[in-house]
């Protein structure tokens, strides 16, 4: 694996971040910006789950809304993720136990989102006051926090 | 002789050598702490407030009325305002001389309160009877207000997370 980090490192990519003084630090805020899309994409909906926020509308209404955001900010949290990881693949996120616990958390967020969640609010029938929604909004909501916990805990690790 | 001066540093010198900021700046994990909490204040206000946005070019969630969706959103963005405030009011008393000498802090203050003036001209004109949009057109000066906030919020984002670069000499 570490071997794998080493060649994302040198990869020419990897290499036209390190050389330029301005490109990490823009990847970073684009990448904070997505991050606050998610977090309202994503609670939007948990709240609705909960019996908050747009209590009035149905589920799959505030999901269909919060959809388009909810996918192209995670594209774009993705992209400038993968950009920010290869500049320091090896010399840094390897060894550090943020990174490693913060994929954990992704990719469960991500599996969750797509193989539970969505299905569950995209559906006409969705309604909220149920143990079931009340679960999902929870789960979902946590699990994205603990990607940001661990993501943010990077930078003290 | 002395020569009066007006500068703040002086008094963000005096904040910057307490002890309580001082321990603060040492302890990485408060640290770390208070600043994951400002980016979860940001994600509430800011991802709150772009569904708000949204509804003022007549997208998001448009079954809701403009006074419902305002009803609805407006605790999420307050709380989220709030957290963002008290937790970034706490890290600028952490270093407040190295923040205060940082371009991208001062562009962040000035666009922070450009902001706050855009939000206030908002509802003391076309949000003061939010209802009124309930059932009319929303004028064309609420995009304005909806194109300025997005692009003032956006700099507030790039210049906050810029802070942590010395890129300039420090203004004093």
């Amino acid at each position: 694996m570490l071997s794998f980090f080493q060649w994302i490192e040198a990869t020419s990519l990897a290499m036209t971040i390190n050389n330029s003084k301005y490109a990490f630090a823009l990847i970073e805020s684009f990448h904070l910006l997505s991050l606050a899309i998610i977090g309202g994409a994503v609670l939007v909906v948990d709240a609705r789950l909960l019996g908050l926020g747009f209590r009035n509308q149905k589920v799959s209404e505030v999901a269909a809304a919060a959809r388009p955001w909810l996918i192209g900010s995670l594209i774009g949290i993705l992209l400038t993720g993968v950009l920010m990881f290869s500049s320091l693949a090896a010399g840094k996120y390897y060894y550090n136990p943020g990174f490693w616990w913060k994929m954990y958390f992704l990719a469960a967020a991500i599996v969750f989102t797509f193989a539970v969640r969505q299905p569950y609010v995209m559906r006409a029938s969705a309604v909220s006051g149920t143990p079931r929604a009340a679960v999902i909004a929870i789960v979902s909501t946590g699990l994205y926090l603990g990607v940001a916990v661990f993501g943010r805990a990077i930078g003290f690790l | 002789m002395e020569v009066l001066s007006l500068s703040i540093v002086p008094f963000l010198q005096i904040i910057q050598d307490s002890d309580l900021s001082t321990a603060f700046r040492e302890s990485a994990y408060v640290w770390g702490i208070v600043d994951g909490v400002h980016v979860i204040g940001l994600c509430v206000f800011l991802g709150m407030l772009l569904f708000w946005e949204l509804r003022l070019f007549n997208i998001g969630v448009r079954s809701a009325s403009v006074s419902e969706t305002w009803a609805r959103l407006s605790p999420w963005i307050m709380v989220g305002f709030i957290i963002m405030v008290a937790s970034g009011v706490i890290l600028f008393c952490g270093e407040p001389v190295r923040y205060w000498a940082s371009i991208f802090f001062r562009i962040k203050a000035v666009a922070l309160v450009l902001a706050g003036l855009n939000a206030i001209a908002f509802h003391y004109s076309i949000g003061r009877r939010l209802v009124q949009w309930d059932t009319e057109p929303l004028p064309k000066s609420a995009h304005v207000v909806g194109i300025a906030s997005i692009t003032l919020w956006i700099l507030i984002v790039f210049c906050g997370r810029l802070i942590a670069y010395n890129w300039f000499a420090p203004l004093y």
